[in-house]
């Protein structure tokens, strides 16, 4: 079958993957934005059982593996507890957990790169830190973070096909599934990679985009 | 006024709005304030001279804790900044402070950098705060500017609006550390004359500055710091006209 024939006959599949795919990255990415917040707060803190708590926590999530990390979730909490995760909340723990830590580490060069004077300037003022981080320090850093955050969108994007393992229907799981049936392995393949492709390249062009604009804004 | 002014003379000794005995403060190893006493009463102007590194900023940063205290006691409007019971941010906001560059909120525009504070701790409802920023910025020739972000101000606008939006939360006492160092020096006037009216309307200022012109014209005192000591201190006439320690005359030899 031709290209065209097998994107006629499986477009609508595939389109409804990839939305899953898009789906499952965005649900986990803002759970991660909460996750990495979370650590990253804790990383910039002055207090050091803060600072070694999401030091512990980065150091984990970064030292094992996507795969592993997914494998334990699916297959080994509900061997220890007797919850049964279906395969997208079993993704959605695994894809947040893991872009959790490269957010908690985002979030601290983002905090890290605005100038002290400032959190001393608000601090001065008698706003608490907490108030300073909020409305002064935070809504700097995150205009500085969105390069870096879209980055991270196309990175766990991309790692939703690790997720095959588990079964989660997204863009893999259901090329796969197509060329069981038609043995196109070739061609399938090839528009699977070609619609990855167009959705990140449209992404790293905003990305970068983006990244322009901020540094003109300076 | 004038009663007020009288019983503020007469009741000097109690009087102090910052006192400090023996103050020390140390970056690991090195001791930057090694043992410093002074006290500053209501409405006085008191500029700190020195070379530079030798402790200025450090000082005035412990006059509002934005460096912990190594030893000593501190106090300031009544608050004991070494004691670790106290509400710092409360202690904060009778407490104004103006940095050598600036610090405005650059997420903020020129209005907003104002209210911030005053919203955000109650002491004022956003029109009262917005009417007494404006207020302010008129008090510093920039009420046109209010919806402008800083990036778009000149040096010498952004310390003058620092300096309302330190203002804001009507500060018993205001700190300066070098407030026009930054300056191009066309605009170094314009922020002087700032702080001459608030000189005169009696706010009690403690200010880290090389304006010799200004310290002469303004302070009630002058205390010369070098290597965290203070060598020498008395009335402008006294320590900049007719030095005694040769440390002095040595520093004011370079920068005159
Ligand atoms: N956060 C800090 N950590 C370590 N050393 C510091 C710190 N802040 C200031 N110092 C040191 O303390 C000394 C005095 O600095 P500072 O108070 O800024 O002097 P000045 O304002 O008179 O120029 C300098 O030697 C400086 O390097
Ligand atoms: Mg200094």
């Amino acid at each position: 079958m031709s290209f065209f024939g097998l994107i006629r006959e499986n477009g609508v599949f595939l389109l409804g993957a990839m939305g899953k795919t898009l789906e499952l990255t965005l649900l986990s990415l803002i759970f991660a934005a909460f996750i990495g917040l979370f650590f990253g707060l804790l990383n910039v803190s002055k207090n050091r059982i803060c600072n070694t708590i999401a030091n512990i926590y980065i150091d984990c999530i970064r030292g094992v593996p996507l795969i592993v990390l997914a494998f334990f979730v699916y297959f080994g909490i509900p061997m220890a507890t007797g919850i049964r995760l279906d395969a997208l909340t079993a993704g959605i723990i695994s894809l947040s957990m893991n872009a959790g830590a490269y957010m908690a580490e985002i979030v601290r060069a983002g905090i890290q790169s605005i100038d002290k004077g400032q959190m001393e300037a608000a601090r001065s003022l008698g706003l608490p830190y907490g108030k300073a981080m909020c409305k002064v320090v935070l809504p700097q850093a995150i205009r500085v973070m969105i390069p870096s955050i879209i980055n991270q969108f196309i990175i766990t994007l991309k790692d939703t096909s690790i997720l095959s393992v588990i079964g989660f229907p997204e863009l893999v799981k259901a090329g796969q599934i197509v060329i069981a049936r038609n043995f196109e392995t070739f061609k399938m393949w090839a528009i699977i990679a070609i619609m990855y492709l167009i959705v990140i390249t449209t992404l790293s062009k905003t990305a970068r985009a983006l990244e322009r604009k901020i540094s003109y804004g300076k | 006024m004038e009663s007020k002014h009288t019983e503020s003379k007469n009741m000097e000794h109690n009087n102090s709005k910052i006192s400090i005995k023996g103050l020390r403060k140390s970056f690991g190893h090195l001791e930057v304030l090694k043992g410093m006493d002074v006290e500053v009463s209501e409405g006085e102007v008191v500029c700190l001279i020195g070379p530079s590194g030798s402790g200025k900023s450090t000082f005035l940063r412990c006059l509002n804790a934005l460096e912990t205290i190594t030893a000593g006691r501190v106090i300031v409007d009544g608050y004991d900044l070494t004691d670790k019971k106290i509400n710092i941010n409360k202690a904060r906001e009778n407490i104004g402070m103006v940095f050598q560059h600036f610090n405005l909120f650059s997420n903020l525009n020129v209005i907003q950098n104002i209210m911030l504070a005053p919203v955000e701790l109650k002491k004022l409802t956003k029109e009262e705060a917005r009417a007494r920023g404006m207020e302010l910025l008129a008090m510093v020739g920039l009420a046109e500017k209010a919806q402008v972000y800083p990036s778009k101000l000149s040096g010498g606008q952004k310390q003058r609006v620092a300096i309302a939006r330190a203002l804001a939360m009507n500060p018993d006492i205001m700190l300066f550390d070098e407030p026009t160092s930054a300056l191009d020096p066309e605009m170094v006037g314009e922020v002087l004359e700032v702080m001459k009216g608030l000189a005169r309307d009696g706010m009690t200022m403690v200010v880290v500055t090389h304006e010799m012109g200004f310290a002469r014209e303004v302070a009630s005192r002058v205390i010369f710091m070098d290597e965290g000591v203070i060598v020498e201190e008395g009335t402008p006439q006294e320590v900049l006209l007719h030095p005694t320690q040769p440390r002095t005359i040595d520093f004011l030899n370079k920068v005159l």
